[in-house]
């Protein structure tokens, strides 16, 4: 026997595997102590990572009250249903089936997606909102669920005509899809699907909102129904509501998730949370920073389902938003809607715009921009009050008061008073006569009395001339032809006038053709128009009836209402530009003073006390002179200076290839007024503007009447 | 022939040994499933199935192990018809490979208990043939023995198990010794057909190979083996403490109370109660080799030896898997993981082992 160990394995195999028993032993202790020992600590920390989530806790936004304490924004309790993209099952390529898409028309049938009808409106209107258009009707339409489409007029832009028309805002339509009605669950899966495709490339573990707006109630429901769907969450997020709905809409704004295109941007700015709403316009945009607050953060221990355990270590707690108190006074704004709103029925405007704005500091008191909408529809169901907001022509989203471009007509003849008086082209004594329209020899004809260019005034066509007037008269009457020879000088009586240049300079000077800087987002602004400008665009030199044009507000100026307001106030305070501001102060949540409203003086306009008081002269006489055009907003308790406008505008109809004119072919007309009172020390200016509205003395001046008695009786009584 | 059975012959150390794991598993299975409620009587379940085994144990030790010799040929033979019917018949259990029959509802895998057939059935050939063994017919007559079942377990396809089978059965043959040059001439033949076995590969073997060669490439797939190193790297020296292993408790370990019972032991317990573990395991192999080296007759020798490859190779390819150092597959950790087939086998195996011990060498001096 012990010879045949010799000559066969047995013997040396049982020897060899004791060696191996002590090779495999060796090697696992060797490869434990490796692990465990040299390398613990990192495994140590990645345990940690696996068992600890640092979870984000909201800030409570701060609120906004109207200048009086009154509130206007507050936080209502709402839940909201989402689904975490890295706890959804995973797709395996090797199966049939899709097992996210399975999972989530679970969750959707879970919270009812396939059997309530609002429900499912209000998960596709989610997804709209979060996807953008072109992405849900591309997700939509590749699930193979026919979409229904309907057209809404899609971004403005400034259209130069080919015939040499006054440039003009066209909004180019564009397709959307219908979101009123409800989707079946496959197109529901497919939105979810993108939502948490999109959702992944962040944040995995960020929930992506599928449904809101939920109750307590049915909140719980859910949570308890979804133990089995480790995917979904069900969190309290707070809804923004609106006390005053479409009064102060435009100025508020509203909230909503991210744009996807500025997405980049909340994430370098410290957004973590891909889901967190944000303002989107109006002060909630314009103070997003200050309102949100700064989330606080605390460290959890969960399970492998995201689970929370318990909370570890320190928590950080969120800083409430801070509050705003705004200079808008609510019963004003609400009196200065009631009195457009009111004026633009009668007048059958579509569009009408009141400002309201301390002359001496530059608080914006009310600002009125009709039609106007209810953002709480962003925050609520949005459904066919969104599509009807979306497809409405007049779009009334926009706040014209900052958004819209229009010619001022008289309202903007201070400008070129008082240009002529600082520069010295006409003094308070100078007098011009008024004796019916004058002419332009054609520059190309100039012999030929028939081409001649014939300038007019208002009062001609009712057969009046005015005489000799002077500046200030000039301003009461609104005489056109004081204005014109001002402005453009006028050859047969060697009138030297201001002149393309200085008409241009001083326009600027009065906040023109740049922004106002008012705390609200979406403003716009023409440019000055100059002989430059004019030759790049039309290919043609800036003539002697492009600066009469200009000189009394037409042609080719344009201005939004919060510039011919800001202009007006500078009339009134006696030369400065104030930046309009909205908000007055910002308050912590314990009430602590954050920072405090301070006018902003933009810049002195530079004229002298004793020529801008002939331009107010010009405002007083306009009210309250017999025969002044606005001698309607005369008020009995208190002194108001004023002046109208009338400003014909060109809405260009391509069929007659011209603009839209009357039977007697007079162009349509704006209404402006602007006042400020009182007249010895100014606390409101006031700009009315509504849009193909008539004639500023007959419809913008009873608006602004109606404001300014009930500001001097109940907000400042005299 | 089993007349004056001492009581003082049985390996008692072993025995004690084998005990404590059990209890030992029975706490680390209670720490891997108490906080999950659909698990959470599994330590009393595997309590139960530690009582079976040891009777069954204590009943397969005073078998008389000799017996097994006139059993052996017709249970190969039963086990290969099985084999046969689950090539034919068997059910997938959803898995992709059929290795399941459905008798009467119940679902029986042939091979868990086929290893033991297998152990005894190349004992009793081996030693039977032992003088006749240095011929090659006899020794091709082993291999052919071996590789018929081998073949249909390759095919159903189980690879761990297999291997398993190969590993026992190729060890076997060796420790009954055959002659050098039979040796290398089948380690040649065995080399000469790895291309063919490579071809063979199915493809969830192919996957399961690559997720171990190439873990950053199957991120999903290489999960619970990442969350295993994770768990053992936690541990350190003295562990997180028993029911206190947070890759355990809070579940990134996943099928912790069976394949991963090993990280939940590093992982609470540290390096010291993982050595503590490995050693007693190792013991029990130990132990198993000193009672082969003390059988009687080459059958008892080979059993004990068979039973030691099998409780060996399965210390081997669960603790590497769990330490990343093989693939993974499906093998448990024998004694301590959950599972009743598995307790109860490795009890039995000890039982047949201590069979042969109670009836050692010693007789031949009476």
């Amino acid at each position: 026997m012990f010879e045949q160990k010799i000559r066969d394995t047995s013997g040396i195999s049982m020897f060899l595997f004791r060696a191996a028993l002590f090779l495999a032993f060796l090697l696992m202790a060797g490869r434990l102590y490796q692990l465990q020992i040299v390398q613990g600590d990192s495994y140590r920390a990645r345990a940690d990572d696996n068992r600890f989530t640092l979870i984000e806790m909201p800030a409570p936004r701060g609120v906004i009250y109207d200048r009086s304490g009154e509130i206007l924004t507050r936080n209502r309790p709402s839940f909201e249903i989402g689904v975490v993209p890295e706890d959804l099952p995973y797709n395996d390529p090797a199966t049939e089936e899709d097992e996210e898409a399975l999972e989530i028309a679970r969750v959707l049938r879970l919270v009812g997606a396939d059997t309530d009808e609002e429900t499912a409106l209000r998960i596709a209107e989610l997804l709209f909102l979060r996807l953008g258009r072109v992405d849900y009707a591309r997700t939509v339409g590749e699930a193979g669920v026919q979409l229904t489409y309907i057209t809404v007029p899609g971004p403005v832009q400034l259209v130069i005509p080919e015939d040499g028309g006054p440039p003009r805002e066209e909004a180019q339509p564009v397709l959307a899809p219908d979101i009123s009605e409800p989707l079946p669950l496959p197109g529901l899966v497919a939105l979810v699907q993108r939502a948490v495709a999109i959702g992944r490339q962040g944040s995995a573990s960020q929930p992506v909102p599928i449904l809101d707006l939920l109750d307590r109630d049915k909140a719980f429901a859910v949570a308890e129904e979804a133990y089995q769907l480790p995917s979904v969450r069900v969190e309290e997020v707070p809804v923004r509501e609106y006390v005053t709905g479409d009064l102060m809409s435009h100025i508020l704004g509203f909230m909503g998730p991210i744009p996807a295109a500025a997405a980049q941007d909340y994430r370098e700015r410290g957004y973590t949370n891909p889901n967190e709403k944000v303002g989107l316009n109006g002060l909630e945009f314009t103070y997003q920073r200050e309102l949100r607050g700064i989330p606080g953060y605390k460290n959890i221990e969960v399970d492998i389902l995201g689970r929370e355990m318990r909370t570890v270590g320190e928590v950080a707690e969120p800083v409430p938003g801070l509050n705003l108190i705004l200079n808008i006074d609510r019963r004003l704004q609400q009196v200065m809607q009631d009195e457009l709103e009111a004026m633009m029925e009668q007048q059958e405007a579509p569009w009408g715009v009141v400002v309201a704005m301390d002359p001496q500091t530059g608080a914006v008191l009310g600002m009125v921009s009709l039609p106007s909408y209810n953002n709480n529809i962003f925050a609520e169901r949005i459904g066919e009050d969104y599509m009807e907001l979306e497809a409405d022509e007049r779009r009334p989203l926009i706040n014209y008061a900052i958004g819209g471009l229009y010619p001022p007509g008289s309202v903007f003849k201070m400008v070129p008073a008082a240009a002529a008086l600082s520069e010295g082209v006409i003094n308070r004594s100078t007098t011009i006569v008024d004796a019916g329209p004058i002419y332009l020899p054609n520059r190309y004809a100039p012999n030929n009395p028939e081409l001649a260019q014939e300038f007019v005034s208002w009062n001609h066509k009712l057969g009046i001339v005015h005489g000799a007037i002077n500046v200030v008269e000039a301003l009461a009457l609104s005489n056109d032809i004081f204005f014109y020879i001002i402005g453009g000088g006028y050859p047969p009586t060697q009138f030297q006038g201001l002149g393309q240049a200085k008409l241009s300079e001083w326009t600027a000077r009065f906040g023109f053709g740049e922004l106002t800087g008012v705390d609200l987002p979406g403003e716009v602004s023409a440019i000055v128009p100059n002989d430059q400008w004019k030759r790049q665009l039309y290919a043609e030199s800036w003539t002697t009836g492009d600066s009469y044009n200009m000189a009394i507000g037409q042609g080719y100026v344009l201005a939004t209402p919060l510039q011919v307001l800001v202009s007006t106030a500078a009339v009134a305070n006696g030369g400065t530009i104030y930046r309009p501001q909205i908000v007055r102060q910002i308050v912590d949540a314990s009430g602590g003073l954050q920072r405090d409203f301070e006018p902003i003086a933009v810049r002195d306009v530079g004229v002298d006390a004793d020529l801008m008081e002939l331009v107010q002269q010009g405002m007083w006489s306009a009210v309250n002179a017999p025969g002044g055009t606005a001698y309607g907003a005369k008020l009995d308790n208190v002194v108001v200076a004023g002046k109208t406008g009338t400003a014909e505008f060109c809405e260009y109809i391509p069929e007659e290839e011209d603009c839209r004119r009357d039977e007697k072919g007079f162009l349509p007309f704006h209404g402006w007024f602007v006042s400020y009172a009182p007249y010895d020390d100014p606390e409101i200016a006031l700009a009315v503007f509504l849009y193909d509205g008539g004639e500023g003395s007959e419809v913008a001046v009873p608006v602004a009447r109606g404001i300014l008695e009930y500001y001097f009786s109940e907000i400042s009584p005299r | 022939m089993n007349q004056r059975l001492n009581w003082r012959d049985v390996d008692w150390l072993l025995l004690l040994v084998v005990l404590i794991l059990v209890a030992f598993g029975i706490t680390m299975v209670y720490s891997a499933t108490f906080t999950t409620e659909d698990l959470s009587d599994y330590w009393l379940r595997q309590l139960v199935f530690a009582l079976i085994g040891l009777t069954g144990l204590v009943i397969m030790a005073l078998f008389d192990y000799r017996h097994l010799e006139l059993l052996a040929p017709p249970s190969f033979i039963l086990f290969v018809m099985l084999l046969v019917a689950v090539f034919l018949f068997g059910d997938t259990q959803g898995t992709g490979s059929q290795r399941w029959l459905n008798i009467g509802g119940t679902l029986v895998q042939p091979t868990e208990a086929g290893k033991f057939l297998m152990i005894v059935f190349m004992a009793w050939y081996l030693s039977w043939f032992q003088d006749r063994m240095h011929r090659l017919p006899y020794l091709i007559g082993a291999l052919a023995l071996l590789l018929g079942p081998l073949a249909l377990i390759y095919l159903q396809p189980d690879l761990g198990m297999a291997v398993t089978y190969a590993f026992i059965g190729g060890m076997l043959i060796l420790v009954s010794g055959i002659r050098y040059w039979q040796l290398f001439m089948l380690t040649g033949s065995a080399l000469a057909t790895v291309p063919f076995f490579l071809g063979t590969l199915q493809g969830y073997m192919l996957e399961r190979l690559d997720v171990f060669f190439n873990p950053e490439a199957n991120q999903d797939a290489a999960f619970n083996i990442n969350q295993a190193l994770i768990a053992i790297g936690a541990g350190g020296w003295m562990g997180r403490g028993w029911a206190h292993g947070s890759q355990n408790q809070l579940h990134f370990l996943r099928v912790r109370h069976t394949d991963f019972i090993f990280s939940v032991i590093s992982e609470e317990l540290g390096w010291i109660g993982a050595m503590l573990a490995l050693m007693l395991l190792f013991f029990v192999v130990w132990r198993l080799l000193r009672i082969a080296d003390m059988a009687r007759d080459h059958f008892g020798r080979l059993l004990a030896v068979g039973v030691a490859g099998l409780v060996f190779f399965q210390i081997v390819v669960n603790v590497g898997m769990n330490l990343s150092l093989v693939p993974v597959t499906g093998l448990t950790l024998p004694f301590i993981s959950y599972g009743g087939s598995s307790l109860v086998s490795m009890m039995l195996a000890i039982g047949l082992a201590q069979s042969v011990a109670m009836r050692h060498r010693k007789i031949e001096f009476q």
